[in-house]
């Protein structure tokens, strides 16, 4: 009695150890013979540029070619969305940027010319994860010293360079992140341009858009791409000693998925260096103030620039 | 959009995106059901063995009653690491979370069927699988229905936590909404679909569970 017991205890715990195991074996399946997907999985963070492109990629994908597209929305960071890749949870990730990738990525140290970070970046996806990193979308998003339009009139300010003689008496908000940063952090600004200001309050990055406007500082350092740069008629300082590298933005691929479809290849390619930071700008501006989803807006982008007809501007 | 209110902000959100709060209302819904599905395919059997066999009652309604403990976010994640990211992850938390009140309920049910019905059952010359399906189960859907019902309300909230895992859904719009400039509109326009999923889920099968109560049930409330 007791022995039949035990067995139908066991054979109920291994039914449902089999169970759990069939529903993880759908998902990671791991034969020895290539097969390449019908179904494409897109990872794009948690900010809304990332979505956009996700979104754009989405809809030419879909559009251009028969593979259907999934969404593997809000990851967390760049890291979160390689790590996707490589455990093959994700096909493309929609927004990498050369500096990020670097140092975080990678754990590179940081190179402050920008193109030679891209070849180096590139390189190393390739070499180490077999990852594609292609030409960038137009924009680069970097840090940037802004003010509010009646600052910028009131201190005479179109350049970064122009903040030194008043400096002393302006008071910055930056992301927190920055201030203790090695190669482009406060210390090395301070030192390449000459100056620091009265005061330096770190905070996180959301917050200093509103900070500028609300004057509760006179500088922000700020993302160049922000929507609410333009919600808010910041003026961007020109970086005029190029302190700042500029971070390319593009789209990162698993080699196998293009090393097998050389159509896909090709239809990734067309959003090559058609995206400018303005129309970046334009694009978040569209999402986080005039409150339409990325999808939408990503949608418009490409109906307005003819791209399901097969043009492109 | 400063010039308008927040709730006109919400509308003028949902005007211009209605279709994605759509899509995402649907997919939300689709994986709550499945996880629910499948636990009430596992569930009901296993309900149906333990009231059968009492002796199995505790080791199975222990292991119910640990996975239910477990909190939602840190079982998202530790499936995560199994079955990596997607929709997937999500169903199976919301199959496991949905184990424990069906299994009880079927139990629960199944015993309370009264031994007269049973005894009129078994005069009648029924057997032991029709005794089952013509004159336990009937008595005791309802009973089984209050726990798919409990099961679907927490696997709506559970699927909004999913989005950390890529799943999709109308946590997704919420996330959206925390890291836009004026959020507060587009928070709503994720937040109100989700508590109105949960409320019409729980409406709608209160009323099948009613509808399927035995009569003598229902005249007795």
């Amino acid at each position: 009695m007791i022995r039949h017991r035990n067995l139908k205890i066991g054979a109920l715990l291994f039914s449902i150890f089999v169970l759990v195991l069939g529903v993880s074996g759908c998902s990671s399946s791991t034969e020895t013979t290539y097969h390449q997907p019908k179904t494409l999985r897109i990872a794009t963070q948690s900010s809304t540029e990332s979505q956009i492109m996700g979104y754009m990629l989405k809809d030419l994908i879909e559009h251009d070619t028969n593979y259907k597209v999934k969404m593997v929305n809000n990851l967390g960071s760049s890291s979160v969305s390689h790590k996707a890749l490589q455990n093959n949870d994700a096909d493309i990730m929609a927004t990498s940027y050369t500096g990020t990738d670097l140092t975080g990525t990678l754990g590179m140290p940081a190179q402050k010319d920008p193109k030679k970070a891209t070849k180096t970046v590139d390189r190393l996806l390739k070499q180490r994860y077999d990852e594609i990193r292609y030409p960038s979308y137009g924009f680069a998003d970097t840090y940037a010293f802004m003010v509010t339009q009646a600052n910028a009139k009131k201190y005479n300010l179109t350049t970064v360079g122009d903040l030194k003689p008043v400096a002393s008496q302006l008071t910055a908000g930056v992301d927190s992140s920055w201030m203790n940063r090695k190669g482009d952090g406060y210390n090395d600004f301070a030192k390449v341009y000459g100056f620091k200001f009265k005061r330096v309050y770190p905070m996180q990055i959301g917050l200093v858009y509103d900070a500028a406007e609300q004057g509760k500082m006179q500088v922000i350092l700020g993302y160049s791409t922000d929507g609410r740069i333009r919600s808010y008629n910041l003026k961007i300082l020109k970086d005029n000693l190029h302190f700042f590298p500029p971070y390319n933005c593009s789209l990162v691929v698993r080699g196998a998925i293009i090393r097998h479809d050389p159509h896909l290849k090709k239809v990734l390619h067309r959003l090559d260096g058609k995206i400018s930071l303005s129309t970046m700008q334009e694009l978040n501006y569209q999402a986080d103030d005039e409150l339409l989803e990325p999808a939408t807006v990503a949608h418009r982008f490409l109906v307005k620039h003819h791209y399901f007809e097969g043009g492109d501007n | 959009m400063k010039g308008l209110s927040l709730w006109q902000q919400f509308w003028y959100y949902l005007g211009h995106n209605g279709t994605y709060v759509l899509q995402q209302f649907n997919h939300h819904f689709a994986i709550s059901v499945y996880g629910v599905l499948l636990a009430a395919l596992v569930g009901i059997p296993l309900g149906i063995l333990i009231s059968r066999h009492h002796h199995l009652n505790g080791p199975i309604i222990s292991i119910a009653n640990i996975i239910q403990t477990i909190p939602s976010l840190a079982m998202v994640s530790m499936l995560m690491l199994v079955l990596g990211l997607g929709d997937q992850t999500v169903i199976v938390a919301n199959f496991l979370y949905s184990l424990l009140p069906i299994i009880k309920n079927t139990a629960a049910g199944l015993d309370s069927v009264s031994p007269v019905s049973l005894d009129a059952g078994r005069g009648l010359g029924m057997t032991k699988w029709q005794l089952l399906v013509m004159v336990e189960m009937p008595l005791s859907v309802s009973v089984i229905m209050a726990g798919i019902r409990n099961a679907l309300v927490v696997a709506i909230g559970i699927t909004a936590i999913g989005s950390f895992v890529g799943a999709g859904g109308l946590g997704d719009i919420i996330i959206r909404g925390t890291n836009a400039t004026n959020g507060g509109a587009i928070i709503l326009a994720g937040a109100l679909p989700t508590a109105l999923m949960a409320i019409i889920t729980d409406w709608v099968l209160g009323w099948v569970q009613h509808k399927l109560a035995p009569h003598t049930a229902k005249k007795a409330q």
